[in-house]
This record gives C-alpha cells, sequence and structure tokens, in this order.
C-alpha cells in the first residue's frame, strides 16, 4: 500500500534531478531495492505507471534492480538531450 | 541518451525528518520505540500492561497510530501518562512527519520513555524511520510460525521480536520453536521473548528488557536469546 507514497518520492527525486540538467528530460529512473526494504517492486512498478500517467513526467519508465538487504536507493537517470 | 548516476536514499524526505526526531530525541535523552506487528497481535494490549506496572512518577508517554478512530488512545490514557493518537486517515503506516506533528506542545525533556504504536501492519511501516532507537516486532501465536519469513523486511530491521499470546499456546496450531527459527533465518542476532498480557507471564522479562535497553543500550540488555 505504501508503494504509492514511495513512487511519489521517485517522481519529486526525478523532477528535483532534471530541473538542474534542463532541457534534458527524463526517460528512464533506475532505483535499487533490497529484499529485506519491504516494497513489492510490481506494486510499485504499477503504482508508479498510473503516478506519471498524465503528469509532467510522462513518459518516463522505472527499472527496478535487485539491492543489498534493505536498499532502498537510486542508481541512475536517463536522459535524453533534445 | 545519457546515463548519470544518482545516488541518495528514495526516502530522502523521510529519512531527513526522521533524523531530527533522532537528533532531538537524543537530546533530550528520550529513548523511543517502535512497535510494529500485524493488526491484533497485541500491541495495545502490551502498553496497557507496560503502562499499569508503572509509578505514576514514570516519565514515559505513548503515541498510538491508527487509520480512524481514538479508541487506542482512550484505553491507554485510563494510565495517566501521556498519550496521543495519530489518525492518519488512510496512510498504512506512520512517517517521521507524523511524529513530529504529534509531539508538538509536549517538553521532551520530561520524557524518558516514549513508545510509538505504528499501524498495525507487518509491511509498509517497515520502510518507515521515525527517529526510534529501536523497533520491536510482536507476533501473536494466533497467527502463523512462518510470518518472519513471509514478511522478512521488518524481522530484520527488529531487534526484539516478542511472541505475544502465548497463554493460547494449546488451543493453536503453532510451533513456537519454529516460529523462533524463522526469526533467526532472517535475523540471526534477533532476540526473543515469550509472554501473554492475559496471564501476565513473561512480562517481567519484558520490563526488565526496555529498562535495560533505554538505560544503557542494547549490551545492557538481559540475555533473551534461548
Amino acid at each position: 500500500m505504501h508503494e504509492v507514497g514511495i513512487a511519489n518520492g521517485i517522481l519529486d527525486a526525478v523532477r528535483k534531478e532534471t530541473e538542474a540538467r534542463k532541457p534534458a528530460r527524463a526517460v528512464k529512473v533506475g532505483v535499487r531495492i533490497g529484499e529485506m526494504a519491504g516494497i513489492d517492486p510490481q506494486s510499485l512498478a504499477f503504482s508508479f505507471e498510473v503516478l506519471v500517467k498524465g503528469s509532467d513526467l510522462e513518459p518516463l519508465d522505472l527499472a527496478i534492480e535487485p539491492g543489498v538487504l534493505d536498499e532502498l536507493e537510486f542508481a541512475y537517470l536517463e536522459l535524453e538531450v533534445p | 541518451m545519457t546515463r548519470v548516476p544518482m545516488e541518495g536514499k528514495v526516502l530522502n524526505e523521510n529519512d531527513r525528518a526522521a533524523a531530527e526526531l533522532r537528533a532531538e530525541f537524543a537530546r533530550h535523552g528520550v529513548f523511543a520505540v517502535n512497535l510494529i506487528s500485524s493488526p491484533g497481535s497485541g500491541k495495545t494490549a502490551l502498553l496497557e500492561r507496560t503502562l499499569e506496572s508503572y509509578d505514576r512518577g514514570r516519565r514515559v508517554a505513548v503515541l498510538t497510530g491508527d487509520i480512524q478512530t481514538d479508541a487506542d488512545a482512550a484505553r491507554l490514557a485510563r494510565y495517566g501518562f501521556p498519550v496521543r493518537q495519530i489518525t492518519t486517515a488512510g496512510a498504512c503506516h506512520l512517517d517521521a512527519r507524523m511524529i513530529r506533528r504529534a509531539l508538538e506542545g509536549w517538553d521532551l525533556a520530561a520524557i524518558d520513555l516514549l513508545f510509538i504504536e505504528n499501524v498495525g501492519n507487518l509491511v509498509c511501516p517497515t520502510s518507515y524511520d521515525l527517529g526510534e532507537a529501536c523497533k520491536i516486532v510482536l507476533l501473536s501465536v494466533t497467527e502463523g510460525e512462518e510470518k518472519p519469513l513471509k514478511y522478512p523486511g521488518i524481522f530484520f530491521k527488529s531487534e526484539l521480536m516478542l511472541l505475544t499470546k502465548i497463554d493460547l499456546l494449546p488451543y493453536v496450531p503453532f510451533d513456537i520453536d519454529v516460529a523462533e527459527a524463522n526469526a533467526r533465518t532472517i535475523h540471526p542476532e534477533i532476540q526473543i521473548a515469550r509472554l501473554s498480557c492475559t496471564t501476565k507471564e513473561g512480562l517481567d522479562e519484558w520490563l526488565r528488557w526496555i529498562d535495560a535497553r533505554a538505560l544503557g543500550g542494547m549490551k545492557a540488555a538481559p540475555e533473551l536469546v534461548r
């Protein structure tokens, strides 16, 4: 259930990060999630998709990579430079 | 297309608020405990028995979280210690900002021990640091002994697992040794205590643990490992 909040946190961070890199726009964000983080990757992917739809960040993909233990961290951001 | 590294925790905002709380707790000498379990495992009952056992002069306070109602705060306020309800209006966990808001107006210097009863949920509260000194997970014997394997996150992050409602063991098909072994599979160092808030069996052991842990840190806590 809290995956919506997590997805929101990811979007906020992406927004902040791309703001500093204008005019590039984000196309994909990578996060690392460990098995002990208490996050369901499928639920997070779904929440993310729903929140991105119709937002200023659409289209934006989420890539979830396995992390260590309770890791819940950003990994990378893919940018498209016009 | 260019890929740039991105650093930091996803829950950066919460972690920042939690770090501020932790510093404030340290400054005022508040030992804060985050109690987490499924709904109905006995968090409120544990707090009732705990508060009931304390002298009136004890500097203890409770924040209790629920999605709706202030029923738990009403139950706990009877013991005469400061209690505040946090209703999350739908959110499945407490976060650090809710704790900060709930503490407004309280003199932290007058509190030594703060119990935070999280929303009944074994998953979501796991991810949100509340600035606590330790997380404690409750598992009642009316649940399954495989819970630690199904919800590893919270058992991994908790210092202590309290096996509650042990007075019901004769009536339920719960293998308590298997439950303990499962918790240790996930977190070999987890400490474990068994108790019943109905018969009060094991209650003293819990009270001693929390006192020692609050006073002198983990090393001072009595050895509970069976």
